[in-house]
């Protein structure tokens, strides 16, 4: 195993550590003061989101080209995180629009495209669920998880394509952020903190699934070990190795 | 399966119609999360007294002033001279960020030639700076 992996959970455990740190410590806004440092936590979560359903999508593409279960595993398990950076985006834009907007909700396009996100992914998880065939629930949700993808960028693009009261990208848009530059450094830190929990997110869950999976298929070796004892395979004559 | 698989074309072709027809067809302009002053004032026939639309715009420099309910103050499209302006009567206490040249949006109604609203949201904007050596305190930043 290699160092990085095994030390994932502490390096992520630090990362976090840090990022806070640095966005107590960050200059607060000019206009916002204090309430500002919630983009620390707020937009880090909705990248993390955006991450994770585009790895869930690039898993299924790469499922539905190669069939390999490991595939199908990864693409499940980043819906899943994502699914939990989606609710904890809206959830922590909720806390930081009550303060600063006035309200913890409004019918914004930035705010119905992350809750339609947030829906969609959820359908995704349940209909997974709904499908017992490993093959059949492979490809649903590899077909699912390829269109659903599609709404990421309407997400994203919501503010600058509809009149939003949601503010328009600061970092993810052509042209210099517009952002003081320690503020920028305390957000990329944050991002990165988020990054490395993601991964230990989606380890744990991809580990989860394949030991899931080796529990059923033993489970059904099992069944068949029974059906096996009470149903003796015809002798063609030819000795075989006594089972185990 | 091939029922499974009607089904799922047939649901998804209902849902690509339907946001098509919403987002393409804009029924009634309802989409619009908001007027601008100079539109509410273009379709002031369109909306009568009682009807209830949101408008957003700038609060105009120097046009705020307390009423013993709320505030009055004048929202703008822009900073420019000349841009349409509506007179907002608000009842309620004034958002935290509330301020002159900040963008608001407005839920209410037209009275006549002002714009009674009882909902105020503060839009900031995109720009994130660390404060000026100049020390006015930043509101929200002391407890």
């Amino acid at each position: 195993m290699r160092p990085l992996s095994r030390h994932l959970s502490t390096v992520a455990v630090l990362a976090m550590a840090t990022g806070l740190a640095v966005a107590l410590t960050a200059p607060p806004d000019q206009l916002q003061g204090n309430l500002q440092r919630l983009m620390y936590v707020h937009v880090p979560a909705a990248w993390l989101a955006y991450l994770s359903f585009a790895i869930t999508f690039g898993a299924s593409v790469g499922w539905l080209w190669k069939r390999k279960a490991r595939l199908d595993r990864l693409a499940a398990a980043s819906a899943e995180v994502g699914v939990f950076f989606t609710g904890l985006t809206i959830v922590l834009g909720s806390v930081w629009g009550k303060p600063v907007w006035g309200v913890w909700w409004t019918w914004d396009p930035r705010l119905v495209t992350t809750a339609l996100m947030f829906f969609v992914y959820l359908g995704y998880l349940a209909l997974r669920r709904a499908t017992l065939d490993p093959t059949v629930r492979a490809r649903r949700a590899a077909v699912f998880g390829v269109l659903a993808f599609g709404q990421v960028p309407v997400v994203h693009m919501s503010v600058i394509w509809w009149r939003a009261l949601h503010q328009p990208p600061t970092v993810l848009r052509p042209g210099d952020p517009s952002i003081d530059h320690w503020m920028l450094a305390a957000l990329v830190l944050n991002v990165l903190a988020f990054t490395a929990v993601y991964a230990v997110l989606l380890r744990s869950r991809i580990r989860l699934a394949a030991d899931e999976e080796a529990l059923a298929a033993a489970q059904d070796a099992a069944t068949a070990d029974l059906a096996g004892a009470a149903v003796t395979a015809p002798d063609y004559g030819r000795r075989t190795e006594p089972d185990v | 399966m091939r029922r499974y698989r009607l089904a799922a074309v047939a649901v998804l072709g209902m849902a690509v119609v339907l946001l098509g027809v919403l987002f393409v067809g804009n029924i009634n302009g309802n989409l619009v999360y908001f007027l601008t002053p100079d539109e509410a004032l273009a379709q002031r026939a369109d909306f009568a007294d009682d009807r209830r639309f949101q408008i957003g715009g700038l609060v105009q420099q120097d046009s705020a002033e307390s009423t013993p309910d709320g505030l009055r103050f004048i929202v703008v499209s822009g900073t420019e001279p000349g841009a349409a302006a509506v007179p907002v009567a608000y009842e309620g206490s004034p958002a935290q960020l509330f301020r002159p040249g900040i963008g608001v949006v407005l839920e209410g109604s037209w009275n006549g030639e002002t714009f009674d609203a009882d909902t105020m949201i503060v839009k900031h904007d995109e720009n994130y700076r660390a404060p000026d050596a100049d020390p006015t305190p930043a509101p929200g930043s002391a407890p």
